[in-house]
């Protein structure tokens, strides 16, 4: 079992006009194993779509990286030429996004979209075959009347039809990895049960999965490996089983602390006071110092190292 | 598709007779009597009596809008005060230099309002924008008559390598001669039209391709392995043009009324010249003409520029 992407005290930020760099992820680390599918769970604003935005190297205007490696396959993506990164994009790494609505051309079919994944990266095929290609893959994610659809403009889709076709182009070329961000987040309850049955089925065909989501039923669901982000850094990461059955940090606690279950009594769910902190407020210590229960002096002043608490479950916190 | 047809011919006659009607009072109310500039005192008093028959003038307003709308319908608008020709006679003979003018003015503002637009939005913030961003607001802002004069100054007054107004040089001259004749009495005129069209042009093309390019399908577009250029050709054009051809549509429509101000200083034979002579002769029925013409090349350019749009776009629906 190789590994796919793997991050190394990867850290980015942001630039303001005066050229002040703020920090948003702090020395990132965490693997994507083959075959495996990895949750990144965390409150928004906790950086998690800039971690997966970093991996496609599709950063937005301002963010700046400071130091650290993401290594697909072994190689280094923040040194690959434009050229590179772009045979990369689609073919190894493939991405589905937040928002199905926005996230298709108005003007162009579903057909010519996907079949441009295709394209893209295998100039050679013929347009018979590409057709081909892309009505297994409307086939593959559910849609029916490929044949029909295929013509038809997004606006003639509803939501959860329009997040499979995302998922569909996506898959068409089998990445090597696949970065879902918030992929049932816009869609109602039902449409989310049937896009993750399909992005279950669909688990093996790419040789991993990062699945991005504040869903903590989802990555149980889904995940073989969590990753827990608070404020840009990975305070706590470890097997699913580890994470969920004995979690340590006092966010990840709280976390599962505020999820309703069928045998909750009648009574207001947990709720972890205050906000998550902007770029412009982390202070010098840990970052969830403000809002943590059991926080001391040290906690304010100093960034508690990373602790292995067990085999494959490691914590940042003094208090461990 | 029928109805659509039925309703927006409907909706064009209701706004070209609403046109009419107001043209034909609003032309009556100007202080002064037609009637004292084409009798002379010489005349008998049955010539008088006689002329003002012969035109209609003699009889009530409403009278005369009656048998004025009558006439209408049946394709005739009356005979020129001044020309004693009839008036679409003497519109036939103003229009096609119109035409020409609006065409080399689509022109230019087509072959250089799109381009420069799509660069400065391209390079949004940096120095090619600013200095697009500056020159535009110019265009913009600047008086055109004073533009006109400043650009007869320069290269007809100071340099003589332009001529200084009408369409040609008397006597009018054959087959290649002639057009190259009329090509260098064209060149300042459209020019000087140009400025304001293409500075709104270039604007409307950059700020909506800047909105495009922030448009979530274009992270998508990025995310499949497109390159920078293929990005902006086939993601972010098609729907950037949509606003741009709105404008260019209107533009079109209102310019066919001829540009008044332009056409007189260069002495443009075109209808714009005509509407100035016209309202010095008090000429009611040239006047009604040209405004019914405009009215006309209005309802007629925004049907065709629904069309280009809803080609364009795939979301709108014609007839819904």
């Amino acid at each position: 079992m190789g590994t796919i992407v793997e991050f190394k005290d990867y850290s980015m930020g942001f630039q303001d006009d005066n050229g002040k760099v703020y920090n948003l992820l702090d020395r990132l680390s965490f693997k994507v194993e083959e075959g495996k599918a990895l949750g990144v769970v965390g409150e928004s604003g906790c950086g998690k779509s800039m971690t997966s935005l970093s991996m496609m190297r599709l950063l937005p205007d301002g963010a700046v990286v400071q130091g650290g490696e993401i290594l697909l396959e072994g190689e280094n993506i923040l040194n690959m030429s434009k050229e590179k990164m772009q045979q990369i994009r689609g073919e190894k790494l493939a991405m589905i996004f937040q928002e199905p609505m926005t996230a298709l051309n108005p003007v162009l079919t579903i057909g010519q979209q996907i079949g441009e994944s295709l394209t893209l990266h295998h100039p050679e095929m013929k347009k018979q075959e590409v057709r081909q290609k892309v009505l297994e893959a409307l086939e593959e994610v559910g849609i029916a009347n490929p044949e029909t659809r295929i013509d038809q403009y997004p606006h003639e889709f509803s939501g959860g039809m329009r997040q499979r076709v995302m998922i569909a182009m996506a898959m068409i070329n089998r990445p090597a990895l696949l970065i879902a961000d918030e992929p049932t987040t816009a869609l109602d309850v039902t449409i989310q049960a049937q896009i993750l049955d399909i992005m279950k089925r669909l688990k093996n065909a790419s040789s991993g999965l990062m699945v991005i989501t504040h869903n903590l039923g989802i990555v149980a669901e889904i995940c073989e490996e969590v990753v827990v982000m608070y404020a840009g850094q990975a305070i706590e990461r470890g097997t699913l089983k580890a994470i969920f059955d004995n979690p340590l940090h006092p966010y990840t606690k709280g976390l599962m602390a505020s999820v309703p279950t069928i045998r909750s009594e009648k009574k207001p769910l947990y709720t972890i006071p205050g906000t998550v902190p902007t770029v412009y407020d982390f202070g010098t210590g840990c970052r969830f110092a403000d809002r943590c229960e059991h926080c001391t002096e040290k906690c304010r002043k100093e960034v508690p190292p990373v602790k292995m608490a067990e085999k494959d479950h490691l914590v940042q916190c003094w208090l461990i | 598709m029928l109805r659509f047809l039925l309703r927006r011919l409907g909706r064009g006659i209701l706004t070209i007779f609403v046109s009419v009607t107001l043209v034909f009072f609003i032309v009556r109310a100007m202080p002064s009597d037609p009637v004292a500039l084409l009798i002379s005192p010489q005349m008998t008093e049955e010539t008088q009596q006689a002329l003002m028959e012969s035109y209609g003038l003699d009889k009530p307003l409403g009278t005369q809008y009656i048998l004025y709308m009558k006439e209408l319908l049946h394709g005739n608008l009356g005979t020129s005060f001044a020309k004693r020709i009839p008036v679409t006679e003497y519109l036939a003979q103003k229009l096609p230099w119109t035409l020409l003018l609006l065409a080399a003015v689509m022109v230019i503002v087509l072959v250089i309002g799109i381009p420069v637009g799509l660069l400065a939005a391209s390079k949004k913030g940096k120095m090619a924008d600013r200095i697009i961003s500056i020159i535009v607001t110019l265009g913009i802002s600047v008086f055109i008559p004073f533009m006109a004069f400043l650009l007869l100054y320069i290269f007809a007054f100071r340099l003589g390598i332009s001529p200084t107004g009408g369409a040609y040089t008397p006597p009018m001259g054959e087959g290649m001669e002639f057009y190259l004749d009329v090509a260098k009495h064209l060149v300042l005129p459209a020019v000087a039209l140009s400025i304001t069209n293409l500075a709104n042009v270039v604007l409307y093309t950059r700020n909506s391709m800047i909105d495009v390019l922030h448009e979530d399908y274009i992270r998508t577009a990025y995310s499949k392995g497109n390159s920078k250029g293929r990005v902006l050709r086939v993601h972010a054009l098609k729907n950037a043009l949509i606003p741009t051809v709105t404008v260019i549509g209107m533009q079109i429509g209102i310019m066919v009324g001829g540009a008044t101000v332009t056409e007189t200083i260069f002495s443009w034979p075109g209808i714009g010249r005509l509407i100035y002579d016209s309202v010095n002769a008090l000429d009611y029925p040239v006047l009604q003409g040209a405004f019914l013409l405009m009215a006309v090349a209005i309802v007629i350019m925004s049907f065709i520029t629904d069309l280009v749009v809803a080609w364009l776009d795939p979301r709108i629906k014609l007839g819904e």
